[in-house]
């Protein structure tokens, strides 16, 4: 039953083949990754995770998208205007769109596209921003233009973020329900092929394919939801492509010689960051020297190291690093106890019944640490309590389950202090998370900030399409933002990946927009490609 | 009999619905719904929507309120269709208006796990048996601390550790086994006879670890029940009359010793249908444990529902059955001297 007689298995001898040879790009080659879940459906606004969209992405355009240096460029748009009272924004399609159908791709499937997303009836929660568009149309083939009642500078992000579905397949269909969503057809690199529920999903090149043509002829995503399972079957050369954790970079890779024949590693900057957040609506977090204190006693270059094994980087904004967003004069704050100590005394905090904690009125000063279940988070948590501890702080610590978590704590704002993330964005508009208006339970805006300056400057890059006008908003927001510390900015972890050798044309080191930028330029030269079963 | 058969399957109906409203109120008093996960705490997901979405659900309404629609649907057999997994069926496959034929999310994941879990109980039979039985013809001596250490080991050994390990073994250092999912990439276009050989293989490692997880139960049960047979009188008896000892031991003692089993066996029946989250992850087989784990995660109720609802079904049949098996096997129940 399990001998070995009639392998059907994509074992190559690997051990023999020398990868380190150089081949000019050839088409072909299956590209064989790993994820941990399975989209539920490949109509993104719908489905909302990230399984979803990571295939949907390779299947469907968008108007705009972001290019290397994330900056805004056309997708399915040759080129756009913004009018002069910059309310309305016009889209230009590129010439002799298709669908992998074969059927035309027009202004029409846009406007159909907007109907969708902003229909009451259908189900998605990233409908709000498209709603704010009061005027809608389609004068001609190749034309969409949108009015919206005042300025929205994160309109073009948004026009970045919607798939452009086909109304020709799309317009008698239940959105909600439409068996499209497992068979979709789109305009993108790649069409699907074959979707295993539980499995795998095959995508093929899309002949039609809006962005020329990618050189890798068929993506292959293999469901595995383990993580330990899928280092297996990436060491066994049975996947190409996997995420790895900070300890199977930093640990088993180097220990494992043979490993980094096959595979390279890369790294880049992440997508998310990590914060210490207050509850600025308790005592004494209301005071701008305690949060400050607090700032100056948590040594993020060791949050760094010890939770995520050196493999992150401190940040001061909440925008990506080296983007034009983020504001380059800006410095996170020094670990520096001396200044901590200082700070709390001037608040009034000193340690009076000499109990080794800082009191004021005769309280001392603790508070409870809440995150969620992340093990990452966790350990952070720890190294923070530690840190606060040798300046007089008594922090607890408490775990829970992300739905109660954000039930019973964050949204009637029960807490004194969350670990917790937030993305650093591509478009620069916080107005959510930062904003006084956005305070009410169930809002992003859950620390209760309230600093009318922020508010204005939010308010002010909200109304500015220019984006160097809209750089110094941002530029000076974060500017406060740092000094006033509702948060503390602790850590933005990369993102690691591990690629097999035969895949090439991959950017080392990566641009702002990572690694996946130029997917469509990848190739597995012929020498290289596995042994694959012929189809059909 | 019939009568009582009769009252048995009578008595199913309250029962279920006393189950149902349970589970289904428990559910509700895990906090959190469809909207709250947390791959939807984004900023680009507004509150407004997510209200919406609730609305859409009926997830505003009153428990009881939702309790009473799950009802009205149930009383037709109809299981819903899920929250997070694009509105797919949670039972049986439905067709639309177009003909598209959407799968029910149970219907596919139950013959994966129902073929492992039927594969690792025949497993687990054919060497916890013969082990029983040995442990108690030997017992204290080295064989039987032999099989009670070993079979405990196995109970007490993490199964994700040896799956793990077993992984890296059979199918990293050595290409004798795949690693993970349930076939291998070509599967359609590959003979029926290499297809069989291909799912075998697959389920080797999944049907062994589970296997070897569950020995010991079983093992002991028959090794304890074969003990309290062999010092019965009709055993001396058969003994004294000179009847070979084979025909003692597996004629007579082990088939009294059976008996129990039965009840063990009409239990494991719901047991059939749930499938080991960590092994169904751990291989990547989408099985029941997996969609179950998932749908309390995602809190995707008409999913949870469905699986609780339908494991308690199988349980009662099973009980039922049971009943009835130890009846015809025993026949001092079936003449009512012991009920």
């Amino acid at each position: 039953m399990i001998s070995c007689g009639e392998s059907t298995s994509n074992h190559l001898s690997t051990n023999t083949i020398d990868y380190s040879k150089n081949y000019p790009p050839n088409d072909g080659g299956t590209l064989i990754d790993a994820m941990t879940g399975e989209p539920s459906g490949l109509i993104a606004m719908i489905a909302g995770e990230s399984a979803a969209s990571a295939i949907a992405s390779n299947i469907f355009n968008s108007l705009l998208k972001y290019d290397k240096n994330l900056d805004l460029t056309g997708e399915l748009a040759q080129s756009w205007e913004v009018s002069k009272d910059q309310k309305t924004i016009t889209f230009h399609l590129k010439p002799n769109l298709k669908w992998a159908d074969n059927q035309p791709l027009t202004s029409d499937d846009v406007l159909f596209t907007w109907q969708k997303v902003t229909d009451e009836k259908t189900r998605t929660p990233y409908g709000s921003d498209f709603k704010l568009v009061t005027k809608a149309e389609a004068p001609d083939a190749s034309t969409f233009r949108v009015t919206y009642a005042a300025p929205y500078a994160p309109a073009l992000d948004t026009w970045a973020g919607l798939h452009i579905l086909p109304k020709h397949l799309l317009k008698d269909q239940d959105i909600n329900t439409t068996a499209f969503a497992r068979n979709p057809v789109g305009s993108h690199y790649y069409k699907l092929d074959n979707w295993k529920n539980g499995q795998y999903l095959r995508l093929t090149r899309n002949v039609n394919a809006s962005q020329g043509q990618a050189k890798i002829d068929s993506l292959l995503s293999r469901i595995i939801p383990d993580k330990a399972a899928q280092f297996l079957e990436l060491s066994a050369d049975n996947i190409d492509f996997m995420g790895l954790n900070p300890i199977q970079y930093a640990r088993i890779f180097p220990a494992r010689p043979e490993l980094n024949k096959n595979i390279a590693l890369y790294k880049e900057l992440g997508n998310s960051y990590t914060y210490l957040g207050f509850n600025l609506k308790r005592k004494p977090f209301d005071d701008v020297r305690v949060r400050q204190a607090i700032n100056y006693a948590i040594n993020k270059q060791e949050i760094i190291d010890g939770v995520l094994l050196g493999l992150g980087e401190p940040v001061a904004s909440p925008y990506k690093p080296g983007t034009r967003w983020s504001n380059p004069a800006l410095k996170p704050y020094p670990y520096d106890p001396n200044k901590a100590k200082a700070l709390l005394k001037a608040a009034g905090y000193e340690d009076h019944d000499g109990d080794g904690i800082l009191d004021k009125d005769g309280k001392p000063f603790t508070f409870e640490i809440l995150t969620n279940q992340n093990k990452e988070r966790e350990m952070t948590g720890v190294l923070i309590q530690r840190r606060l501890k040798e300046i007089g702080i008594d922090a607890n610590i408490r775990v829970l389950e992300w739905a109660s978590f954000l039930g019973r704590f964050i949204k009637p704002k029960e807490f004194d202090v969350v670990v917790l993330g937030w993305s650093l964005s591509l478009d620069p508009d916080q107005y959510s998370i930062w904003h006084s208006s956005q305070q009410a339970p169930g809002q992003f805006n859950f620390i209760s900030y309230n600093n009318p300056l922020v508010d204005k400057l939010l308010e002010a890059g909200r109304l500015e399409l220019d984006p160097d006008k809209r750089m110094k908003i941002y530029h000076e927001f974060s500017k406060i933002l740092l000094e006033d510390s509702p948060i503390v900015f602790l850590s933005a972890g990369y993102g690691l990946t591990a690629i097999h050798k035969r895949v090439r044309g991959i950017s080392n080191p990566a641009p702002p927009a990572g690694i996946g930028h130029n997917t469509y330029e990848w190739y597995i030269p012929k020498n290289y490609a596995r042994t694959e079963i012929s189809e059909h | 009999m019939l009568i009582y058969l009769l009252k048995r399957f009578l008595w199913m109906i309250p029962l279920l619905i006393g189950i149902s409203l349970i589970s289904f109120f428990i559910m509700h008093l895990a906090p959190g719904d469809i909207t709250t996960n947390e791959a939807s705490f984004n900023p680009k997901a507004s509150e407004e929507s997510r209200q919406k979405l609730r609305e859409l659900y009926s997830l505003d309404k009153p428990v009881i309120v939702q309790y009473g629609l799950w009802m009205k649907r149930m009383a037709t057999l109809d299981f819903g269709t899920s929250f997070a997994s694009h509105q797919r069926p949670v039972f049986w496959q439905t067709k639309d208006k177009d003909g598209n034929i959407s799968l029910g999310m149970i219907q596919e994941a139950l013959p994966i796990t129902l073929l492992i879990n039927v594969l690792s109980l025949i497993l687990i039979i054919a060497v916890a048996l013969p082990l029983g039985v040995v442990s108690a013809l030997k017992q204290n001596q080295l064989a039987d601390r032999g099989i009670t250490l070993f079979v405990f080991i196995g109970f007490a050994i993490p199964g994700f550790w040896v799956a793990l390990m077993l992984m890296y073994w059979t199918g990293v250092q050595h290409n004798w086994l795949p690693i993970s999912g349930l076939e291998s990439l070509g599967y359609e276009h590959m003979h029926w006879y290499a297809q069989i050989t291909d799912k075998l293989k697959h389920l080797f490692l999944p049907v062994f670890i589970s296997g070897i997880t569950g020995l010991a139960g079983i093992s002991l049960f028959v090794r304890n029940g074969m003990l309290e047979v062999l010092h019965q009188d009709y055993i001396t008896t058969a003994r004294a009359k000179g009847l070979h000892e084979n025909r003692v031991v597996y004629g007579h003692a082990l088939r009294n010793a059976l008996l129990p089993l039965i009840t063990i066996f009409g239990l494991s029946i719901p047991g059939l249908i749930g499938g080991s989250v960590i092994a169904e992850s751990i291989f990547a087989i989408p099985g029941m444990g997996k969609l179950f784990y998932d749908a309390v995660l995602m809190r995707d109720f008409p999913v949870i529902m469905g699986i609780l609802t339908i494991g308690a079904i199988l349980t009662l049949i099973g009980n039922l059955l049971a009943d009835i098996a130890y009846a015809w096997a025993d026949p001092r129940v079936r003449r009512g001297v012991i009920q």
